[in-house]
């Protein structure tokens, strides 16, 4: 505990140094820019990073080959009714469902990959109330002919209620549910956290997932951890890249994102009708031409439609804008004299890359 | 450590890597399957490297099982009966209200059976009016509400069992984005047994007067009430006053504080509420019934040495408070108990023994464990050299009955302490403390750093000189008066009730005492007020002498009896004391792990090209973990150009160069580097400094730049 205390005194120190040396610094203007990285192209940069030589290619193999010999406690901690909560810098999804596949054969195990946006936790616990299902019938055969109502018709409580009822004199029954990044963006929201809590609590079900972020514990209150989760710890660090994990995370070179939302917006764009479409370029148009005007008046907009024979009444123009706003390609802001304008919300240089995109497509 | 010919091949196709979930692979067919798999493991290398005792997993597994089904029914009756006084209280309030309730009168079937409240004229402006739910308030007295989970469990249980109708409710189906609803559907389920979309009070309502339930009200449970949102609270209170007539709901609502409540609802609300207040008892309490019970009570099963106690004391007191947290941290040490220990499968002989004390009697263990155990490498040190199994019986059951005269001294020192706030949990910490007692001890000593002789003297000191526990004890025994001595006595009696050695002489003691007494009362009797002063005065001699005789005792039992639990031969059968491995599993650490696992990568990766000191950075180290290093040079703020400038010069150091740096300058950034490419193209650094910015935001140890500051990552973590 004392070296520890040491190294806290240091870094508190080293802190206080750099950010009295930063404040000096940050006065001065000569703050260096990102733009002045001569920045590679963005499919240049994806295709560079799809192909990042790995580093301790062996050690790293060595390592989590490691924990293989941990496997059989893990198996033993998980039926003894521990949750298993995996934390250590690097992907752990490998080692995880490599686990599963040669430790845990004897039950139904289930994915959930947390580092997707959206994941329906309802699709989730209807698989497994019928893998359970699936589990019990092959122990009960022979038995009275049990009959189950269609699980997907079910609410979300019954589903949770099958899952912890107790169906077997065994309670060496389960369906182990595998969390790949619990606290991913797809499920770091408190109303599916308590979901999940309720789903690990059911008798017939083990958890195992794994975090990454280092403020994870903030996810849940003790009434989670310590009766709903019920979470037994392991550090496994494995320094594997993050490849699938990051994969929706912007790159910090990538022009600011810009190269991703013209393109997100040329596919909005193409999905829309050719009047829609020109209606869009009106507007892009008028804003190229007019880089420092807060946008433009809908009356404005709905006059020059109304000249190119593009919208004859302002109900067709506006069902459009709502569409335009509604994928955040327009938005709305007022100017000096108080009108709301419309105006495209990327820069002049990403809108030109756009318009150009437009008009090589049609 | 043998290396696998190849890593393991990718288990999920490209595909499933992007589905929100899948099936990874279904339970292959029961038995067959299982011991295939366990041969499987076994078999592997690895695995029998791991147990090299070849202990099987079942037997841990039912070993665990068995140890902690018992543990964990203990603590369920424990917290039950510390509850008991209060639910049959609460019971009978209900029975109260509930006859008040019906003396308002009944309605008739076709008023009662109409889907809306009662509210004719009349009963508005009587009764109605000033009816207000009969509500009762339960205080737990604690800050945390998890503790009090299964009270409110056990409090539903034990109204059902009084044939009540009840319903538990949480904070959960009181939330401001289902509104009324969200309980109302949970009641109809829990009362009904059906699940409904929409439901209506008026179901409710139909379903009591239909099904002839009037004999006995409905009670809803509320726990944890303060969570509640107030406004859904609020409506529901107002909607149940409205009904009151065709639905007798008498509320329970679990509070922290009685303030909570007003705080949480609103005025008008709370004048609904016809409220009395019950308390539970102390956190520190119950905390001590469980102790007592599952550490003290059976002292010949499981339990946790010095070094876990304080550990969990320290924690309960500084950082949880909870006492579910102390009893996941006891299953936790029970796990990793029986998983390290082989030979704690013995425990599940000796509580079996204990259980079915009389019918097999003596030692029935099985000669194949016997020989096990003594073929292991055996911390049963005293049997050592005595490789029979009778020895190591007898051994057993020695260690048996010293943990049983130990905690029943234990209990005898917590009696003593019960009217000077001592709690169990700190003196089960302190009497662990090892004092030795004799030569046989010494080994022992020598064997863990900690028990130097300076620490011999020390605890000799401070448990019988230096104001220790047992010190203060015997003082306040000298110090008791004699009413109160003989109640210690009486619990001595009990506590001591199947151990000879003290038992016979705390009987000898208190028949001292009552002769004493009798003798006393006799006098007061026949001796006539004149010489009241002088016999008082020899009585109170006497009685400072049987003070000074138990105050005598007290002290040689501590002697002779409580040997150091820690010290006793074989004690690691029955103890725990891994307090790191504990620690590490209870409550992981994962914002100074993770931290460290980027800082001192080396140390994990065991690899030869990159530095062993730490601190320096070479080339030829992880990305991310480079770049996290470089990080901790700059404040709040990281510029990004720089960073990335920093990062290139780290990475782009070829070997010659790096090494002639390392001797021209002490700079700490220059190192040898290893297979280092030599022309690193821009692209590509460009992609290694994206993904590692990637994995420092996946790890939480960054934030993304905002429109303010386009060039500057924010640090999010500092220090470790």
């Amino acid at each position: 505990m004392e070296s520890n205390d040491v190294e806290e005194e240091e870094f508190g120190f080293s802190r206080n140094y750099f950010l009295a040396k930063e404040v000096r610094s940050s006065g001065k203007k000569g703050a260096r820019k990102l733009s002045q990285i001569n920045i590679v192209d963005e499919q240049e940069l994806r295709e560079a990073c799809s192909n990042i030589e790995p580093k301790h290619e062996n050690e790293i193999i060595i390592l989590v080959n490691s924990y293989k010999n941990s496997y059989s406690e893990w198996v033993y901690v998980l039926r003894c009714g521990f949750g298993l909560l995996m934390y250590g810098f690097g992907s752990k999804k490998a080692l995880i469902e490599d686990f599963a596949s040669t430790a845990l054969t004897d039950y139904s195990v289930v994915v959930i990959n947390g580092y997707l946006q959206t994941i329906n936790l309802k699709q989730v616990a209807i698989t497994l109330a019928e893998l359970l299902w699936d589990q019990l019938k092959t122990q009960w055969k022979g038995a009275s002919g049990n009959k189950q109502q269609p699980f997907n018709t079910r609410s979300m409580d019954d589903l949770i209620t099958f899952l912890d009822g107790p169906h077997s004199e065994n309670d060496d029954t389960f369906v182990c549910v595998i969390v790949n990044n619990i606290d991913g963006p797809g499920l770091r929201d408190s109303e599916t956290q308590q979901y999940l809590a309720r789903i690990a609590a059911c008798s017939h079900i083990r958890m195992v997932a794994s975090v990454d972020h280092v403020n994870a514990l903030l996810l849940w209150d003790k009434k989670m951890v310590h009766t709903q989760f019920n979470w037994y710890w392991f550090h496994v660090p494995t320094y594997a890249p993050y490849k699938v994990e990051g994969m929706f995370f912007p790159l910090i070179l990538a022009h600011n994102g810009s190269g991703q939302s013209v393109k997100t917006a040329s596919i909005v764009l193409q999905s829309l009708t050719v009047n829609a479409q020109k209606i869009f370029k009106v507007l892009a148009d008028r804003q190229l031409a007019n880089p420092d005007e807060e946008g433009m008046p809908f009356n404005n907009l709905y006059e020059e439609c109304k000249v190119l024979f593009i919208a004859s009444n302002e109900i067709t123009l506006n069902s459009h804008l709502t569409e335009f706003k509604d994928h955040e390609l327009v938005k709305t802001r007022r100017n000096s004299d108080n009108e709301d304008c419309l105006y495209i919300p990327l820069t002049s240089e990403a809108l030109e890359k756009l318009v150009q995109e437009m008009s090589q497509e049609s | 450590m043998a290396l696998d010919e190849s890593p393991s091949p990718p288990l999920s196709s490209v595909e499933n890597n992007f589905q929100p979930f899948f099936v990874l692979h279904k339970a292959s067919p029961p038995r067959k399957s299982a011991a295939k798999t366990r041969r499987r493991i076994e078999l592997s290398p690895n695995a029998v490297e791991d147990s090299p005792e070849g202990y099987n997993e079942n037997l841990r597994f039912e070993t665990f099982k068995f140890l902690w089904s018992r543990n964990e029914s203990t603590i369920k009756e424990v917290l039950k009966n510390n509850n008991a006084e209060v639910f049959d209280k609460i019971d009978k309030w209900i029975s109260e209200s509930f006859n008040s309730i019906c003396a308002y009168g009944k309605l008739d079937y076709i008023s009662a059976t109409r889907p809306y409240p009662h509210l004719d004229k009349a009963s508005i402006s009587t009764s109605v009016a000033s009816h207000q739910i009969f509500t009762a308030l339960l205080c737990t007295k604690n800050m945390e509400f998890v503790d009090d989970i299964l009270t409110f469990v056990d409090l539903g249980a034990h109204l059902r069992s009084r044939g009540r109708y009840v319903a538990n409710l949480t904070s959960l189906d009181f939330t401001a984005k289902n509104g009324v609803g969200g309980c109302l559907k949970s009641l109809v389920r829990q009362f009904l047994m059906v699940g409904i979309d929409a439901p209506d009070i008026s179901i409710l309502a139909s379903w009591y007067t239909e099904q002839g339930n009037t004999g006995n009200p409905m009670i809803v449970i509320i726990d944890d009430t303060e969570r509640c949102c107030g406004a859904v609270l609020t409506d529901f209170i107002i909607m149940l006053r409205e009904w009151f007539i065709k639905i007798p709901i008498i509320l329970i609502l679990g509070v922290a504080t009685t303030d909570g409540l007003r705080n949480n609802l609103s005025s008008n609300a709370c004048s609904y509420l016809s409220l009395c207040e019950f308390t539970l008892g102390t956190p520190a309490k119950r905390m001590d019934a469980v102790i007592e019970a599952v550490l003290m009570n059976k002292s010949y099963s499981f339990g946790i040495g010095k070094q876990v106690s304080v550990f969990l004391r320290n924690y309960f007191l500084r950082h949880d408070g909870t006492l579910t947290f102390f009893v996941r941290a006891l299953k936790i040490a029970m796990v990793q108990h029986v998983y390290m220990e082989p030979l704690s499968f013995t425990l599940k002989k000796l509580v079996q023994e204990e259980e079915t004390e009389g019918i097999g009697g003596g030692s029935t263990l099985g000669k194949n464990l016997v020989k096990r155990a003594l073929e292991l490498p055996s911390p049963m040190r005293s049997c050592q050299s005595r490789e029979n199994r009778n020895d190591y019986a007898h051994g057993l059951s020695e260690l048996k009955r010293l943990r049983k005269l130990w905690s029943s001294m234990v209990m005898c020192l917590y009696e003593v302490g019960k009217y000077h706030k001592i709690t169990l949990l700190d003196l089960y910490c302190d009497m662990l403390e090892p004092v030795p007692c004799d030569s046989r001890a010494s080994d022992h000593l020598q064997l863990s750093k900690d028990n130097s002789i300076s620490s011999y003297n020390r605890h000799l000191l401070g448990c019988f000189q230096n104001g220790g526990w047992v010190n203060r004890a015997i003082q306040i025994v000298r110090d008791m008066p004699a009413v109160e001595l003989c109640k210690l006595l009486k619990s001595w009696e009990m506590l001591t009730s199947g151990i000879n050695e003290i038992h016979d002489k705390v009987m000898e003691l208190q028949s001292l005492e009552i002769h004493e007494e009798n003798r006393q009362k006799q006098g007061m009797t026949d001796i006539s007020k004149r010489s009241t002063a002088r016999n008082n005065f020899s009585d109170k001699m006497d009685e400072t002498k049987i003070k000074a005789k138990v105050a005598t005792f007290l002290e040689c039992m501590v002697r002779e009896c409580m040997q150091p639990t820690e010290s006793m031969p074989s004690n690691e059968i029955f103890l725990f004391n891994n307090v790191d491995k504990l620690q590490a599993a209870l409550t992981g650490d994962p914002r100074r792990r993770i931290q460290t696992d980027l800082l001192e990568s080396q140390k994990f990766l065991k690899c030869s090209c990159c530095s062993k000191s730490s601190g320096v950075l070479s080339p030829s180290m992880h990305d991310t973990s480079i770049m996290y290093s470089l990080a901790q040079e700059h404040g709040d703020l990281i510029n990004l150009h720089e960073w990335f400038h920093s990062f290139k010069e780290i990475v782009s150091q070829p070997r010659t160069q790096a090494k002639q740096r390392l001797r021209l300058s002490p700079s700490p950034k220059k190192r040898k580097a290893c297979q280092q490419p030599q022309n690193q193209n821009e692209s590509s650094m460009q992609a290694r400094f994206c993904r590692a910015i990637t994995e420092l935001q996946i790890a939480g140890l960054l934030r993304m730049p905002s429109k303010r500051r386009p060039d500057y990552v924010q640090r999010v973590a500092f220090g470790l």
